[in-house]
């Protein structure tokens, strides 16, 4: 990629200056781990385009449904939009286009041919469907082999459906078998079928990615109570039906996000009380916040800062759980280490015991093979993915500290390639940098970005939800979802001055509405700065300025195809800023106006005299643009700009003898669709009395 | 920096009647900071162009291309179309531009898209006024700085006309009065005293009395030649 000042040389060499986009990132492609394009697919969803936008999620993330309804959305919490009112709601954005689409409204790429080695994954969660799925694409013949009898990991068999139906898993796992990925359910690798067994069947290389399969206990006394819970073995219970008795006086003894589950799932199944135990206070707790609330609004309630010593057993049956004080959890290292006052214990009074304080590995499937481990875990290289024995690699939870499903997607993904490289005869190097993230925005630029707040989701209230596991919060409808990715600055996406073409004739820093350009040798502007609103670029005498986030000629190309498809007679362009318009109306499903060819963008900030122009010299009979009224498009001044250039185009036209009616403006794309179809109209009948 | 206006489009049309194939060649010095002669406007004057030869039923079309400066010729090797591939090339840069190309391109006709008309500042967004008249032999010591030559209709040199007329000038009343203007400024500057001096009438030969103006410096002309 281009270093430093962009030159009439650098573009050359672009296929387009679309490419330019790689120069820096946005802060949320940076922080997800998968480095899911975001912008680009928030601007597909902004322009109606769910399929677009589903296909450049899972250009990257496999699991999209899944993430879309669990994901912890790291790019959320880096979205520079913070700074300017709220983060874009992007996993909410997600979810609606992956369920949208289904497994079936996204694109396969299976290569034609796939014929290179059989490799055997085991384990069919989010790491090892996803190496699965690159190997497949790559062209290798995947086989993954799964001990449950659903493949998708912990979210098909653990996550509680309330947060994570089973459909929505579904939807990822069949997409992913779509590409030639073969699951085999019900199969335990190590009980029966070993490892050593599979190299032999004609596998090449071996994945492991079984996860952490087992839940961790305290050796206290009465641990082996039946009325003691392990966590996943109860979650996989309540996920498969079978409702396991809870007693009526829950004690839960964990404070992360696993514990949550099994104390909301407690809830649901009928407990009276439901009470979490954790040794951290409300801070350290590692649960996300949102989760401790939710929990608290259906009714559980925390004990902070206690340890488990005894369960108390009587008659048979447990009556409560003897607990110590914690005087602290982290040392001054801030690594776990807790420390108790022994001569501070309570009594709390509980039936049931669920405890939720982690999940560990179940190397199982090391018997009777050479394979290393140490202390529990896996002998593993983690800039490899190898294990002790050539042709094993390994990924997911079972080697790497415990995360979230999009961490396992990236674990996978990445072990695909070190495979691949093996395979092929290569050392395994994989390069894991990636470009410069663009800098929060400063205080000056957004004061000037337009404010709309971040949407809500609905959800249903504790009352109604805490008696059953139906999901309580409800996908978004259309209209919520347009305003919401119209939210997203598209950040990194701005204007880039070409050097040598630059006068510092100062036009750019003269019309930019948000003050950006600076004119030093030439023009700079800087991309934590720039909104890419386009409005230098429309104005540059010099033609210097170029978008990143799209091509130069994208709407001359766009017009002629438009023109293409138009049926003979009077050919009208329309050129609408779609800040406020519908789905239908940017994907072209509205009725259309017959002989007018709409075509819809961000903002008409972007269009400018030469567009105008030549769109008529591409054959059109007349030009409309519909713009938003300044104060209602995303940029300002859009419209003040956008009426001189069409007043400009119309003097034009009049000194060579054509009809300046030939261009028409209507300030009506805020107004919704009649009120636009009208406008149209109005003009087609100007432009044609001609 | 050198301002220039655009060309009635009949003129240029005109002009460009003998020719089919045309080179809209636009500079990306002075007349592009005055928006006139930059790339963007080749564009348009490219599309205007081609629409009025469509509308007019004229076989002419129109290419554009932009150089850094036309008056330098190690610039044209930056050219991505070559004048030689078309019948006449429409240069939007100044007079200079036009000239100098012309020279190096002794095959092709070059033709003056642009009317170059002084040498000025940009004094608002979108405006440009004449500053200077470059008559080779400079007054603005004793002028505090305000060209008489360049901004008095009549390049006076010994203090006002008779048509001044409450601070404009007889020739155009939206025009400031430049005499009025010097005054002024020598006033506010404490240097009145400069216009007791009687100017002797100005040397025009550094004008252009003496045919076409040329400067050489030697340390570096010596070296090339
Ligand atoms: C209760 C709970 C809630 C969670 N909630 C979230 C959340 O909301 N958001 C989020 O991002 N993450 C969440 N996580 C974490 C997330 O589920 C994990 O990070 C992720 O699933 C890890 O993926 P993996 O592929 O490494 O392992 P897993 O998902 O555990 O998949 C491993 C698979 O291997 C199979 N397997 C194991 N041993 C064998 C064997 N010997 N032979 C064959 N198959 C075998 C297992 O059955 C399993 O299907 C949660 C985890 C838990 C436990
Ligand atoms: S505004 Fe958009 S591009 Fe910018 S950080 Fe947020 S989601 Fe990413
Ligand atoms: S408008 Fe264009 S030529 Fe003028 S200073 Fe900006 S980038 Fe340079
Ligand atoms: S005018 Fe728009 S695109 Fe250009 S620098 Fe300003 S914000 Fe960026």
């Amino acid at each position: 990629m281009i270093d430093g000042d962009l030159t009439t040389r650098d573009l050359a060499r672009l296929k387009s200056t679309a490419e330019l986009m790689a120069r820096e990132w946005a802060p949320c492609r940076n922080g997800c781990p998968v480095h899911a394009d975001v912008r680009a697919y928030l601007q597909c969803i902004a322009e109606g385009d769910w399929r677009a936008a589903i296909d450049v999620i899972r250009e990257q993330l496999p699991f999209a449904a899944v993430c879309g309804r669990v994901c912890h959305h790291p790019c959320e919490d880096n979205c520079r939009r913070q700074d300017v009112d709220e983060r874009v709601a992007i996993r909410e954005l997600k979810r609606f286009v992956a369920e949208t689409q289904g497994a079936t409204g996204c694109t396969v790429n299976k290569p034609k041919k796939q014929d290179k080695a059989r490799v055997a994954v085991i384990g069919a969660g989010p790491a090892g469907l996803s190496a699965a799925l690159e190997l497949a694409k790559l062209g290798y013949r995947p086989t993954v082999f799964e001990k449950a009898s659903v493949a998708g990991g912990i979210p098909a068999t653990t996550i509680p459906r309330y947060r994570l139906p089973l459909e929505v898993v579904r939807i990822d796992v069949d997409w992913i078998c779509a590409h030639g990925v073969e699951i085999v359910t019900g199969v335990e690798i190590g009980k029966g079928k070993t490892i050593a067994r599979l190299r032999g069947d004609g596998f090449e290389a071996v994945v492991i990615a079984t996860g952490l399969a087992s839940s961790r206990s305290l050796p206290i006394p009465n641990a082996d109570h039946k009325d003691v819970h392990l966590v996943l073995d109860f979650l996989q219970a309540v996920s498969a039906g079978e409702a396991p008795n809870v007693g009526q006086n829950v004690l839960v003894i964990g404070g992360g996000n696993v514990a949550m589950d099994a104390a909301r799932s407690a809830v649901r199944l009928g407990a009276k009380t439901v009470r979490a135990m954790c040794l951290e206070n409300e801070e350290e707790m590692p649960a996300w916040s949102w989760e401790q609330e939710e929990a608290r609004d259906e009714g559980v309630e925390f004990i902070h800062r206690r340890g488990p010593v005894e369960i108390i057993v009587k008659d048979g049956k447990i009556v409560g759980m003897k607990a110590r004080r914690v005087t602290r959890v982290f040392n001054e290292q801030k690594k776990f280490d807790p420390q108790y006052d022994d001569s501070d214990v309570i009594d709390v009074a509980c039936d049931t015991v669920i405890f939720a304080i982690g999940q560990m590995a179940d190397l199982g499937f090391i018997e009777g093979g050479e394979l290393a481990a140490e202390r529990g875990r896996l002998t593993y290289t983690a800039a490899t993915h190898e294990t002790s024995v050539a042709g094993v690699f390994a990924c997911g939870e079972i080697v790497t500290p415990p995360g979230s499903v999009v961490e396992a997607c990236a674990s996978g993904r990445r072990c695909a390639k070190a495979v691949d490289q093996f395979l092929s005869g290569k050392s395994i190097q994989i390069d894991d940098s990636t470009p410069p993230v663009i800098d929060t925005i400063p205080e000056a630029t957004a004061e000037k970005v337009l404010k709309v707040d971040r949407v809500t989701v609905p959800t249903d209230a504790a009352e109604k939800r805490k008696t059953n596991f139906e999901q309580f919060e409800h996908t978004l409808d259309e209209a919520a979802v347009l305003r919401e990715a119209r939210r997203c600055m598209g950040c990194g996406g701005g204007a880039e001055v070409i050097v040598d073409k630059c006068a510092a004739c100062l036009t750019c820093l003269r019309v930019c509405p948000f003050d950006i350009p600076v004119v030093t040798d030439v023009a700079r502007i800087e991309s934590d700065k720039c909104q890419a609103c386009g409005i230098c670029i429309a104005e540059c005498p010099a033609n210097a300025i170029v978008p990143r986030s799209r091509a130069v000629d994208e709407l001359v190309r766009r017009t002629a195809a438009a023109l293409a498809k138009t049926p003979k007679g009077k050919k009208i362009i329309a050129y609408i800023g779609g800040f406020r318009c519908t789905a239908d109306e940017w994907m072209g499903r509205s009725e259309p106006i017959p002989g007018v060819a709409e075509l819809y963008h961000a903002s008409t900030s972007r269009l400018g005299v030469p567009e105008l122009l030549h769109a008529l010299e591409a054959g059109a009979d007349g030009v409309v643009v519909v713009s938003c009224p300044d104060g209602t498009d995303r940029y300002p001044t859009t419209a003040t700009r956008t009426k001189k250039r069409v007043e400009q185009a119309r003097e034009l036209l009049g000194e060579i003898g054509l009809s300046p009616e030939k261009v028409q403006l209507a300030e009506t794309a805020d107004k919704g669709r009649d009120a636009v179809r009208e406008a149209i109209r109005e003009a087609v009948v100007k432009i044609t009395e001609e | 920096m050198i301002v220039a206006e655009r060309k009635p489009m009949d003129e240029i049309l005109e002009m460009l009647a003998p020719y089919k194939k045309v080179l809209v060649l636009a500079c990306g010095s002075c007349v592009t900071v005055c928006l006139t002669g930059g790339e963007k406007q080749a564009e348009e004057l490219a599309s205007m162009l081609n629409l009025a030869a469509r509308a007019k039923g004229l076989d002419l079309h129109a290419d554009f291309d932009c150089i850094t400066r036309q008056c330098d010729r190690e610039f044209i090797e930056n050219l991505t179309k070559q004048p030689a591939d078309y019948d006449a090339v429409l240069s939007i840069a100044c007079g200079v531009g036009v000239g100098f190309m012309s020279e190096l391109f002794p095959d092709t006709p070059f033709l003056p898209g642009l009317n170059t008309t002084f040498y000025g500042a940009n004094v608002a967004d979108g405006v440009w006024a004449e500053y200077c008249h470059g008559c080779g032999d400079c007054v603005l010591a004793w002028t505090g700085g305000i060209c008489p030559i360049a901004r008095c209709s009549k390049s006076l040199l010994n203090g006002s006309c008779g048509g001044t007329n409450q601070g404009k000038c007889e020739v155009d009343p939206d025009m400031d009065c430049a005499w009025l203007k010097i005054y002024q400024r020598l006033e506010s500057l404490g240097q009145l005293d400069n216009l007791r001096k009687l100017r002797p009438p100005k040397d025009w030969s550094k004008d252009r009395g003496k045919g076409v103006r040329r400067l050489t410096h030697k340390e570096l002309s010596e070296l090339e030649s």
